[in-house]
């Protein structure tokens, strides 16, 4: 009995000690690359979202959830990640499928233009925040490059072993709690840097885009439909990297073949009342918070339109949890203005 | 116990040691930069470089390269020099990646345009591309150019949905193709 408790002491030990190691090494994503907490950020938020919007840095960096609700009383989520490939979002859905069924599903397209694996360090940023499940296992598999593993997915502590000797005092501080970094998946800037010189697109070989990227949206439009989803496609008026005419014309013949809406920001500056100008931080490939509440405000409107979602300021509870929400959601951008004018 | 202890710690030592220079996921530098010196060897295309060309490239370089006014522009090659011998650009520029530190910058020249992208306080050329006929490559190439011309310089390439590439020391020299005459040139850093 005795040695029983032993190896029992032992195991217990091996398995603390490597989860603390592990808890450790792995990247916080809190001091800096925050981008790389967003899709962890989820599990936290009640689960009764009216519209999820999934896709890369063109959602989470250009929209706001938080008018959507001061305005329309929408509640909204976004599950966004940096580089978000068509795949992820797609088990993304089906992952947040697994918690909760949003009227509306809300894809931005631009991620159709990658048909294969791109980089790991975007890979990671949005897989190691999912919960495990059988969809985070076939994102993983759907994304790896050839030199990255599965089991380093598994195990991170395979992967981030050599961060040891980078290791500061935020891997510490962090360690078992990073702070909130968005609001409902909005990740705010207010800083400007006005649109210049933007380039046009190089000439692509073949703007076709790929037969991958294409089954990602058929499963997409299909899980949708399997659960009575409405999906809106959209696209983010940012103008880098380059939307091509080609892209537009499939996206548009996509939508009207299988009865989807599809909006393209782009073309609705007059409408929206961007000003690239004032309501872009970085020269034209997000918006700033004023940027993104113009087109969130347009949106809004559209999804009171076209898909009739009702207002739901009256609920108690989700007015109340809104509320807090609104105050930090409007602490954030005090704290962040004040600090633009030191 | 003491024995499965000593194992566990020598466990975590194998974990932990020898992977200083190993790539930092956290810093979205999981590509180990290869540059142009210190890339591999020729995969061993059929190359027909004219001589008298190929002698005005400097001898550091490897890959195709782009000359301009007596610069030699190479991919994954440090674009300060460049920009110092250019001089400014008429149009510039800048993309923050999303999440990560460091600018892409596009430096815009009359009939070309340099893509740089950030490898710690450098940066490093990602991609040439010529905009129209009044630049050519190194080997008498230009926009307007036919494939078969193309062919006689370079030799055989890969050619797939349009683009014609050659591939060469980490680097790939792209004619993309449009009715069997070439509507853009490109080259490219493989290194991203």
């Amino acid at each position: 009995m005795k040695k029983v408790w032993k190896w029992t002491g032992t195991v217990f030990i091996v398995l603390a000690s490597l989860y603390l190691l592990q808890r450790l090494l792995a990247p916080k994503y809190a001091a800096d690359v925050v981008e790389g907490a967003l899709i962890a950020e989820y599990y936290s938020e009640e689960k009764d979202h009216d519209v999820v919007f999934i896709g890369d840095c063109e959602v989470y960096e250009n929209f706001s959830p938080a008018v959507l609700w001061r305005d329309y009383g929408i509640n909204s989520y976004i599950r966004g990640s940096a580089q978000q490939l068509i795949w992820q979002s797609y088990y993304l859905l089906e992952d947040t499928l697994r918690y909760e069924k949003p009227d509306t599903v809300i894809f931005n397209v631009l991620s159709m233009q990658y048909n294969e694996p791109q980089r790991e360090a975007y890979n990671r940023m949005t897989l190691e925040g999912m919960r495990w499940s059988s969809s985070k296992a076939a994102s993983i598999l759907a994304s790896m490059t050839e030199e990255e593993h599965f089991l380093d997915y598994v195990f991170p502590l395979l992967r981030y072993h050599s961060r040891w000797s980078e290791l500061g005092a935020e891997d510490v501080k962090y360690m078992f709690h990073t702070p909130r970094i968005s609001h409902n998946g909005y990740y705010m800037r207010v800083d400007v840097k006005p649109a210049e010189n933007v380039p046009e697109g190089r000439i692509l070989a073949d703007y076709r885009f790929g037969d991958n990227a294409w089954e990602y949206l058929d499963r997409m439009t299909a899980l949708c439909r399997e659960n009575d989803i409405r999906l809106i496609l959209v696209k983010a008026p940012s103008l880098y990297p380059y939307w091509y005419d080609q892209w537009e014309e499939q996206i548009e013949d996509y939508a009207a073949a299988n009865d989807l809406l599809y909006i393209n920001f782009l073309e609705l500056t007059e409408e929206t009342g961007l000003d690239f100008s004032t309501d872009t931080y970085d020269g034209g490939l997000h918006l700033n918070l004023s940027g993104a509440e113009k087109i969130t405000e347009y949106l809004g409107g559209v999804l009171r339109r076209e898909a009739g979602l009702a207002d739901r300021r009256d609920e108690e509870g989700l007015a109340g949890v809104w509320e807090e929400k609104l105050a930090a959601y409007e602490q954030e951008k005090e704290r962040q203005y004040a600090e633009l004018q030191k | 116990m003491k024995k499965v202890l000593a194992m566990t710690m020598a466990a975590a030592l194998f974990l932990l040691a020898g992977c200083g220079d190993s790539e930092r996921v956290i810093d979205g530098n999981v590509v180990n930069v290869t540059t142009g010196s210190q890339a591999e060897e020729t995969t061993g295309e059929q190359e027909s470089v004219q001589p008298s060309r190929q002698q005005e490239q400097t001898a550091a370089t490897r890959g195709y390269v782009f000359m301009t006014g007596g610069v030699t522009v190479e991919m994954d090659g440090d674009m300060a020099p460049v920009l110092g011998a250019l001089g400014e650009p008429v149009s510039y520029f800048e993309a923050a990646s999303c999440a990560f530190d460091g600018l892409d910058k596009i430096y815009t020249y009359n009939g070309f345009e340099i893509d740089t992208y950030p490898a710690g306080d450098t940066d490093l050329v990602s991609a040439v591309i010529l905009k129209d006929d009044s630049a050519a490559t190194v080997e008498g190439i230009c926009i307007g150019d036919s494939l078969d011309k193309v062919l006689e310089v370079y030799g055989e390439g890969k050619q797939e949905n349009g683009m014609l590439t050659y591939e060469k020391d980490g680097m790939k020299l792209c004619f993309i193709l449009q009715d069997d005459s070439v509507i853009s040139i490109e080259y490219r850093s493989t290194a991203l």
